[in-house]
Parts: C-alpha cells; sequence; structure tokens
C-alpha cells in the first residue's frame, strides 16, 4: 500500500499518472515531452511506477507503450478506506475511555 | 470523496472531551484501532508544534504518521497537519486534521472530526488537475 503512495508523491510520476489517466495509452517518449527531463529519468519513473504496479508496460513493434493498472486505482479508494477506518475505531474507544471517567 | 467527517455525542463536558483529544496521557486510551498496538506516541494536541505515532499491527508491521499541531483554540478547536510515513519514512502527501468541540445545550458535547485533503495535491504543487480529478475519472475505470 505504502508503496502506491510513495510513488505518486513525486510530482514527475504524478503528472505521468495524470496524463495516462486523462489521455489513455502513451509512449515513453510521448511521456518524455511532458517533463523537461533526460530519457533516462523518465525511464526510472517509469520504472518506479511499473513496479509500484501503478502502470503497465506492453511491447509493441519495438516500442514500449504505457496505461494505467486499474487495480493500482482501487488501492487509492481502499486506502482512504483504511483512514477512515482508524479514525472510526479510535473515536469507538475515545467514546467508551471517556464513559469510563464520567463513571468515575 | 477526498474529505472525511466524524460526529459523536458525548455526555461529558466539552472541557473535558478537549483534554481527552488533546493531552497526551488521555490521547494513549483511544489513539489507534483496537487491535493495533502503538510503541510510539508523541503527542502534545495543546499547543503548536510537532507529533509523530507509530502503530504496529499483529504481524508486527509499523505505520508511522506524523505532523505538525498549527492552530489550537482551547477548549473548541485544534488543526494539525497529518501525513502517513512511507517504508523508508519519507513523508507523504499532506492532509489536514480538525478536532472541533461544542456544547450540547445539555451538559454534554458534540465532538466533530475533519479530516481535509487527503488525496488533494491540488494546492501543494499547483497541478492544474489533482487528485480530485484523477479520482474522479477511476471511479469511471474501476
Amino acid at each position: 500500500m505504502y508503496q502506491t503512495f510513495s510513488a505518486l508523491a513525486d510530482p514527475t510520476r504524478f503528472a505521468i499518472v495524470d496524463r495516462l489517466l486523462k489521455q489513455g495509452e502513451k509512449s515513453a517518449g510521448e511521456l518524455g515531452a511532458l517533463a523537461d527531463i533526460s530519457a533516462p529519468a523518465i525511464s526510472r519513473h517509469l520504472k518506479v511506477l511499473r513496479e509500484a504496479e501503478i502502470i503497465r508496460q506492453d511491447i509493441r513493434a519495438q516500442s514500449r507503450i504505457y496505461s494505467i493498472n486499474p487495480d493500482a486505482m482501487r488501492k487509492i479508494g481502499i486506502w482512504i478506506e483504511e483512514t477512515r477506518q482508524f479514525w472510526d475505531s479510535s473515536l469507538d474507544r475515545l467514546e467508551r475511555a471517556i464513559e469510563r471517567e464520567v463513571s468515575k | 470523496m477526498s474529505d472525511l467527517t466524524f460526529t459523536r455525542n458525548f455526555k461529558a463536558s466539552p472541557e473535558l472531551v478537549f483534554d481527552f483529544v488533546t493531552q497526551q496521557d488521555h490521547i494513549a486510551k483511544w489513539w489507534g484501532p483496537e487491535k493495533m498496538h502503538c510503541p510510539v506516541l508523541n503527542m502534545n494536541l495543546t499547543k503548536p508544534g510537532a507529533w509523530l505515532s507509530t502503530m504496529e499491527n499483529k504481524d508486527g508491521q509499523h505505520y508511522t504518521v506524523s505532523g505538525e499541531v498549527v492552530d489550537v483554540d482551547p477548549p473548541k478547536r485544534v488543526t494539525f497537519t497529518w501525513a502517513w510515513h512511507d517504508e523508508n519514512d519519507t513523508r507523504g502527501n499532506e492532509s489536514r486534521v480538525t478536532f472541533e468541540v461544542t456544547s450540547d445545550g445539555s451538559g454534554g458535547s458534540v465532538f466533530t472530526l475533519t479530516h481535509r485533503g487527503l488525496v488533494d495535491e491540488e494546492s501543494r504543487n499547483g497541478h492544474e488537475q489533482g487528485w480530485t480529478s484523477s479520482i474522479r475519472k477511476l471511479e469511471k475505470l474501476v
């Protein structure tokens, strides 16, 4: 789970994911044109995103095509849900702690 | 989608509830889900300053979250920043939590917790479209 979030914390990687979400699949070259950075830097970012399983890579006619992995994006929803559960169960405990204090 | 809000009613004065949600000794009684254990809790929300907590689940996995108290108005309101740490202990996207306590008019209190900006980086990174729009898109995708 944390891999998803640390992968997306970087602004360049966020921009790559944002672009793929809005415009569908792209080649590494097209994604490189997004940001003023070198081809090796772009491939490093793409590797991080691939390892976090946020994007997928297909090789077609010797060019690498990237697209969003819908499963990874679902994880973000789950992560928010986990934060919600953190608060909900903490507040249940707070409620019991206050009840104990008041009935003293 | 990117904001969470919780409201609870307590049969205790706003002063007591505020103490319970801002003083470390009291926070230790309720912080974190039942099945988590909390080896590090450094949280004094009664005045501006940094806070940090590390939780551990039954499999020994650690989850650290930290932030800074930015605004306190006892016994009514406290606001602090919040970010989960990644596996390299780097803080991720920062969000913001507010605890608000008001009187219910008959001796008890209404407690409201708001967690804002969990997935919205628009204001921080100046992205034309931030998390909110991406999330809307993924809702269509999945």
